[in-house]
């Protein structure tokens, strides 16, 4: 039942998050869109010294494939990077726990995790890696992807405008990401982090005796509070610990908790308002705002309307509430921190979760998001414009065929990762070796994992246990794939658009609410039907099953 | 020509990144954190009788009668607080293995309540919070069963 105290927590979160992240839009517009600042003379020097120091050309236009190839070059040299350091971290320094190298299958899998933005994790942190691992491998690919995301997600958003005639610069925009966006506010958000209770230290872990008389425990430690900052920025979601955001080291409080869902949200809300500013009509933008919250919001007061009690799997200081919020926001943004055991919810929470994962757009990760809205705003326009027998415009551009297969191949990339890995899964029994069962809940297990790999999301129920061969190479192939194919398919549709002849708009309107409840239906429609066998066999008949034992079971005497 | 330029450019910007993202940011985080707020950098540390006892935000191994006991399954595997409830329960069992009144611990719990949402949302306690109370205000019942 939704409660005074749901409605307390999304007023307070998505107001404050809301009201930010329009004045960040406008920051970011003056970041990405080539007007000149105050602070350029500050950040341009440093630039151009970056520039300078890695050969790279950031004045040059790009078309679609040399776009991508930098950024798919620069995102495979930093994951060759990263996994040397996971196999080697035994000979490298901070590593005063003389922690061993990963093995090459879990360390293959944490780099194509982490370079993706998925953030799945099949190790403990605190047991696993280096001080090192954590600085120069995890966050380290933390700050990268995000910045690509971020990249990416621009360049669409630039070519759709057309006003600059091309979708940019990867360096360009790569760079900027970083130096103007992402560093400066993990800076704030990290010193926030601090004094709400996260360690920051390389101080080594120890035993300390506790107050009982022969009690022990170890005291963790480590760049705790600058790992998260990145984490829930840049819609990462790989935490420290295993536990991820349950764990007090990494969430103390209340306070820290929301703070965190805020910095979840706040870039990918932001970017939505940036594509109205870009595009000169905040109204478009705000399509893409609404549409995208009500999906998130709708799912929200599905995962509220089962009430989840502090019981097994949820921390007593977030409370049921928060920590229904948490998982319906950190799969809806595709984060995929967790501050509960997803084990701990009622399917129907879990099924919400789904749906987040698999539309990607709602609001969607740092970046990729917008681009996966702008993807189902084509469909949609598409199969309007068949229905009414229209030619099918955007922005007063005319969609051609060429967008709409491109746009199609980007959203059934997503399907065909998930199907055939899961199906292939049970096929050969790898399922039996991490412990989960042929019925209805490992069904679900299974099916979550692969389609958090394919989101680039990063929550799972495997965890540790997910770490053999079979699950580390192929969720380390579905979280590449899930991520640089719809990015390759989307810049070459935004690249051709950038060019396009514009007229003023003949079809139909897309900044008005009407367009809204046309876009979301359509979201939903297009999305459900594609899994929907595969939520039956899962989220849904776990819920029935839960059903017919509790409510049924009083009721009708199953 | 351009293919070993594009490379060349990748792994130089990759080796920027890494520093600066992955070595500098975090060092400074660090040093940052350890000269203006050393308590919660350190991982927020309880002292007793002069030395640390382990961090206020992770649950301790209480198993004597005589103290509140932490709960053993949730999802962080430490987590500090209990619900009110729980240590409501828990009452009775601490006042028959110590000797305390009732309404005395009672009080304590009340004293010691914090909620989940600030001001309301389900009541819950930190168990090291209250035992440390309780060590404090009942040194002789408690001296055999501490460090």
């Amino acid at each position: 039942m939704l409660t005074l105290e749901d409605l307390f927590v999304v007023v307070l979160v998505w107001g404050i998050v809301i009201i930010c992240a329009w004045f960040l839009s406008k920051y970011l517009f003056f970041v990405f869109m080539g007007a000149r600042n105050r602070l350029d003379r500050l950040f341009l020097p440093i630039e151009n010294l970056i520039y300078w120091l890695g050969g790279v050309d950031s004045s040059r236009k790009m078309g679609w494939k040399e776009y991508f190839k930098a950024l798919f070059y620069l995102n495979a040299a930093q994951a060759i990077i990263a996994f040397f350091i996971l196999m080697f971290q035994q000979s490298l320094p901070l590593n005063p726990m003389h922690y061993p190298g990963m093995s090459w299958s879990l360390a293959l899998n944490t780099v194509l995790s982490f370079s993706s933005n998925t953030n799945l994790q099949h190790y403990n942190g605190e047991t696993t890696l280096s001080y090192l691992s954590q600085m120069s491998a995890i966050q380290f690919l933390q700050f990268t992807s995000a910045a690509t995301g971020l990249a990416a997600g621009v360049a669409v958003i630039r070519g759709f405008a057309g006003k600059a005639k091309t979708i940019g610069n990867f360096y360009y925009d790569y760079v900027r990401s970083l130096t103007r966006v992402l560093l400066p506010l993990a800076f704030i958000a990290a010193i926030v982090l601090i004094a709400l209770g996260v360690p920051q230290s390389i101080g080594g872990y120890s035993s300390v005796p506790t107050l009982q008389r022969g009690a022990y425990e170890i005291l963790y430690n480590g760049p705790i509070a600058s790992l998260v900052s990145i984490m829930q920025l840049g819609t990462n979601g790989g935490g420290y610990f295993g536990a991820n955001s349950a764990y007090p080291l990494q969430n103390p409080t209340q306070l820290s908790n929301l703070f965190e869902i805020g910095l979840m949200m706040f870039i990918p809300t932001a970017i939505l308002f940036l594509f109205g500013r870009t595009v000169g009509d905040n109204r478009e933008g705000r399509t893409l705002f609404l549409s995208a919250y009500a999906i998130y919001g709708i799912d929200l007061v599905i995962a509220f309307l089962s009430t989840t009690n502090i019981a097994q799997g949820i921390e007593v200081r977030f409370g049921g509430v928060t920590s229904a919020f948490w998982t319906v926001t950190t799969t809806a943004f595709t984060t995929g921190s967790l501050n509960a055991s997803l084990g701990a919810f009622n399917p129907i929470v879990i099924l919400t979760a789904f749906f987040g994962m698999l539309i990607q757009g709602a609001p969607g990760g740092i970046g990729i998001g917008a681009m996966y809205l702008i993807m189902y705003v084509i469909v949609t326009i598409f199969l309007v414009g068949l229905m009414a027998g229209r030619t099918p415009e955007y922005l007063g551009i005319k969609i051609e065929g060429r967008d709409v297969k491109l746009a199609i191949a980007a959203f059934l990339t997503h399907p065909i990762i998930i199907l055939i890995p899961t199906v292939l899964a049970f096929a050969i029994g790898a399922e039996k070796a991490v412990g989960v069962t042929s019925n209805s809940t490992g069904f679900t297990t299974i099916f979550y994992e692969f389609t958090s790999a394919a989101a680039n999301n990063g929550s799972d129920f495997l965890g540790a246990a997910g770490n053999t061969v079979f699950f580390n190479v192929a969720t380390g192939i579905v979280m590449w794939l899930g991520r640089y194919l719809p990015i390759l398919f989307l810049l070459a549709i935004a690249d051709s658009v950038a060019v396009r002849k514009r007229s003023p708009s003949q079809g139909l309107k897309t900044g008005n609410i009407s367009f809204v409840v046309i876009l979301v239906v359509s979201i939903f429609i297009l999305t459900v039907l594609t899994f929907f066998p595969f939520l039956v066999l899962g989220p849904v008949l776990q819920f029935l099953q839960g059903f017919n034992t509790s409510v049924g079971g009083v009721i009708f005497g199953f | 020509m351009t293919r070993l330029k594009s490379v060349s450019g990748a792994v130089r910007m990759t080796v920027i990144s890494l520093i600066i993202c992955g070595m500098i940011f975090p060092l400074v985080m660090t040093g940052i954190g350890q000269v203006a707020m050393p308590w919660q950098s350190n991982g927020s540390q309880v002292y007793f009788d002069g030395k640390s006892i382990g961090s206020e935000l992770i649950s301790q191994n209480f198993s004597e009668p005589v103290f509140f006991h932490p709960r053993n399954d949730s999802a962080s595997g430490v987590d500090p607080d209990i619900t009110m409830a729980d240590a409501m329960s828990q009452v009775p069992r601490i006042h028959n293995a110590t000797g305390i009144p009732e309404a005395f611990l009672n009080a304590t719990l009340i004293k010691y309540t914090q909620r989940t949402l600030f001001f309301f949302g389900t009541p819950y306690i930190n168990v090291l919070d209250v035992n440390l109370y309780l060590v404090e205000e009942f040194p002789a019942v408690y001296s055999q069963y501490i460090q």
